[in-house]
């Protein structure tokens, strides 16, 4: 518990930053929001070359940027493919973090080395060994290998926060607890565990999420033109229209934004005070 | 026929044995303890009596059934934790109503076991919270009604009460045996606090190095210890080392002792004497009492506590406690010269441990 008194004194002497730390939040914000604002400009603007500001505004970009025949396949395919990714990625992860919390303890230091490899291996390297050693139908360049390539790509980002929020928990003690009571591993996992490592799945799933969606070199190396997802769609019309590329790129920041909210609501709903009480501890 | 049966279960860890070669026959309805040492193995051996660990050798039987190969879900066996355990997302309510649900039983009926086990341990008002919103008093509480929710054929406690201070400790433990003898339910309690185990139990069992020194009611292991490590590690007691001679009695360095129970061991037999500080009178003057182990000696420490106050006696070079209380004692004070004087009685004759 804090001293009581600390919270009271921070209120009556509101510390006043210095002149230079305003100045480097302001230019790390510039820095930061800079491009996503003029993006979000870019896309409405008629001519933006001989002024500071656009000469004029238009939302002529978004109506012929849905238009486009593949608007909607490639988000629909992007968005299978975000969601194949978080699904086969929790199967994994979950009960090997779990078995590996309680049964398997000392293997966790080789777990924790091994889900640092895939930021080691650069992309392409990944995909091409991918593609030349599963060169078989119907494997071979298929929507399948890809999903099987990114999970593997983006399995640190689940790996990390479920792995965080089982250590924060006494996984076995509550194990054996539950087993004492009469529930089998399955139902400790769905009714104890789960509940409880809840918050660290969804931030999983919501890093894995925006790292998916966004993923460009695995998904053009693999499948191509094949199984086209959102992200191969923009880069192509950045060579054609680039306030064409600018209304899809402002779409895709939306989507991410939205899918977000909703991952955060439901599991606000399902959980019920889980967070509350992780946190309290 | 005992309820609970352990026959010669034996448990190691890297060629260890950590238990062996355990037997115990525990009656139903019956509180029964563990004491002993840290990593003599007791909770090792409720942990198999669970399921929870794998028996090397042996069987459990319990009610006649051999459950040494059953999971534990299946064993219908209930535990409480040191460290709780209650499910952090459920509340005190659902946390109680999860074995009850995990038996399909009715929710009518599992409303009213809830409401019955929550007044048992006195905290009907919690039954909405969560467990972070408890103290680790009423915590410990609610993981007993967790486990009693469900009627189970045998309790288990592992050192339930380690992690609460002193003043909850006593009390809970008084409420532990009140709950355990109003449902008569068999139950085994790890601790290794001596004055609980003896408090609390029907029978205690004490072990040591993964086998069982002694079985008996708490009187009989305080009173009648029948090992060396008993005697030494259940309350306070003076040992003296020495040879017996003859049938009465045991040469130590500077005295020979009178005993009674010397009758056991070979004459010349390296032997220890246990005396236990109450049974000592301390007299300021030379007493005379034929029969008796009189013995002069210095006092070098004066301890108050309470009740009793504790002498710390030099007697040649070997410091000895003896207790005395105000109403028959003289005054006594430092670098007195007084006499010890206890009967024959009071001497326990042991063969020796050389580990304790
Ligand atoms: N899973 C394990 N792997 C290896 N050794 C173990 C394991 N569990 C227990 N041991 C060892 O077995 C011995 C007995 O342990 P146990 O936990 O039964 O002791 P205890 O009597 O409960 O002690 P305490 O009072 O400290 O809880 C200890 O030496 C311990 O190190
Ligand atoms: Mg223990």
């Amino acid at each position: 518990m804090k001293n009581p008194q600390k919270p009271l004194r921070e209120t009556n002497k509101k510390v006043r930053p210095a002149g230079w730390q305003i100045v480097a939040v302001a230019l790390f914000l510039f820095y930061m929001l800079l491009p996503i604002v003029s993006t979000y400009i870019f896309s409405v603007a008629t001519r933006w070359d001989r002024t500071i500001l656009p000469e004029g505004y238009t939302l002529e970009f978004y109506i012929r940027a849905f238009q486009t025949s593949y608007f909607i396949i490639t988000l629909r395919n992007s968005l299978i493919l975000s969601a194949a990714t978080i699904l086969v990625s929790l199967i994994v992860i979950v009960p090997t973090v779990y078995w590996v919390h309680t049964r398997l303890t000392g293997f966790k230091p080789l777990l924790d080395v091994l889900m640092i490899l895939p930021f080691g291996i650069p992309t392409v390297v990944l995909a091409l060994a991918l593609v030349q050693v599963y060169n078989v139908p119907p494997l071979a360049r298929s929507p399948i290998l890809l999903i099987g390539a990114v999970v593997v790509y983006s399995m640190p980002f689940m790996y990390r926060p479920v792995s965080n929020a089982m250590q924060a928990i006494d996984a076995l003690t509550l194990t054996e607890a539950g087993q004492s009571l009469g529930a089998n591993v399955f139902q400790v996992l769905s009714k104890i565990i789960i509940p409880n490592i809840l918050p660290g799945i969804l931030s999983g799933s919501l890093l894995v999420f925006s790292t998916v969606f966004a993923e460009y070199t695995l998904t053009s190396l693999i499948v191509g033109a094949k199984f086209k997802t959102f992200p191969l769609l923009l880069v192509e019309y950045t060579r054609i229209n680039g306030n064409i590329a600018a209304a899809f790129s402002v779409v895709s920041f939306t989507i991410a934004w939205l899918v977000s909210i909703l991952i955060l609501w439901v599991g606000t709903k399902g959980q019920n005070g889980a967070t509350e009480t992780i946190q309290a501890r | 026929m005992a309820y609970l049966d352990l026959k010669n279960v034996t448990k190691s860890y890297s060629g260890v044995d950590v238990v062996h070669d355990f037997n115990l026959e525990i009656d139903k309805g019956s509180l029964v303890s563990f004491l002993g040492p840290s990593g003599c193995g007791k909770t090792t051996t409720l942990r198999m009596i669970a399921g929870f660990t794998k028996l090397d050798e042996g069987t459990i039987l319990l009610d006649g059934e051999d459950i040494t190969a059953v999971s534990p879900n299946c064993r219908d066996i209930g535990m409480v934790f040191q460290a709780y355990a209650l499910f952090p997302n459920m509340t005190v309510r659902r946390n109680i109503a999860f074995g009850l649900l995990m038996k399909k039983m009715p929710k009518k009926e599992s409303e009213k076991r809830v409401a019955h086990v929550l007044e048992m341990v006195r905290l009907q008002d919690a039954a909405e919270r969560y467990p972070h919103q408890l103290s680790g008093g009423q915590q410990q509480r609610i993981a007993l009604a967790r486990a009693l929710a469900v009627q189970p054929r045998v309790l288990l406690l592992d050192e339930p009460l380690s992690a609460l201070d002193a003043e909850v400790r006593v009390v809970l433990r008084g409420e532990i045996r009140r709950i355990q003898s109003e449902l008569a339910i068999t139950t085994v309690y790890v601790t290794h606090d001596q004055e609980e185990a003896l408090s609390i139990s029907d029978k205690v069992v004490v072990m040591n190095r993964g086998v069982i020194e002694q079985i008996g009611t708490p009187e009989e292991i305080y009173r009648t210890p029948q090992t060396h490590f008993v005697a030494t590690f259940i309350g306070t007691a003076n040992q003296f080392f020495g040879k017996v001679s003859g049938g009465d009695a045991v040469i130590c360095d500077h005295f020979t002792l009178l005993a009674d129970d010397v009758k056991d061991f070979t004459d010349g037999q390296r032997v220890v004497v246990l005396v236990r500080p109450e049974t000592i009178h301390v007299e300021p003057d030379q007493p005379k009492h034929d029969g008796w182990n009189i013995i002069p000696g210095e006092v070098e420490t004066i301890t108050f506590h309470g009740a009793v106050t504790r002498l710390g006696v030099n007697l040649h070079g070997q410091r000895v406690a003896a207790d005395i209380t105000v109403a028959n004692t003289k005054p006594i004070s430092l670098n007195q010269k007084i006499w010890l004087l206890f009967p024959p009685a009071a001497c326990q004759v042991m063969a020796v441990d050389e580990r304790s």
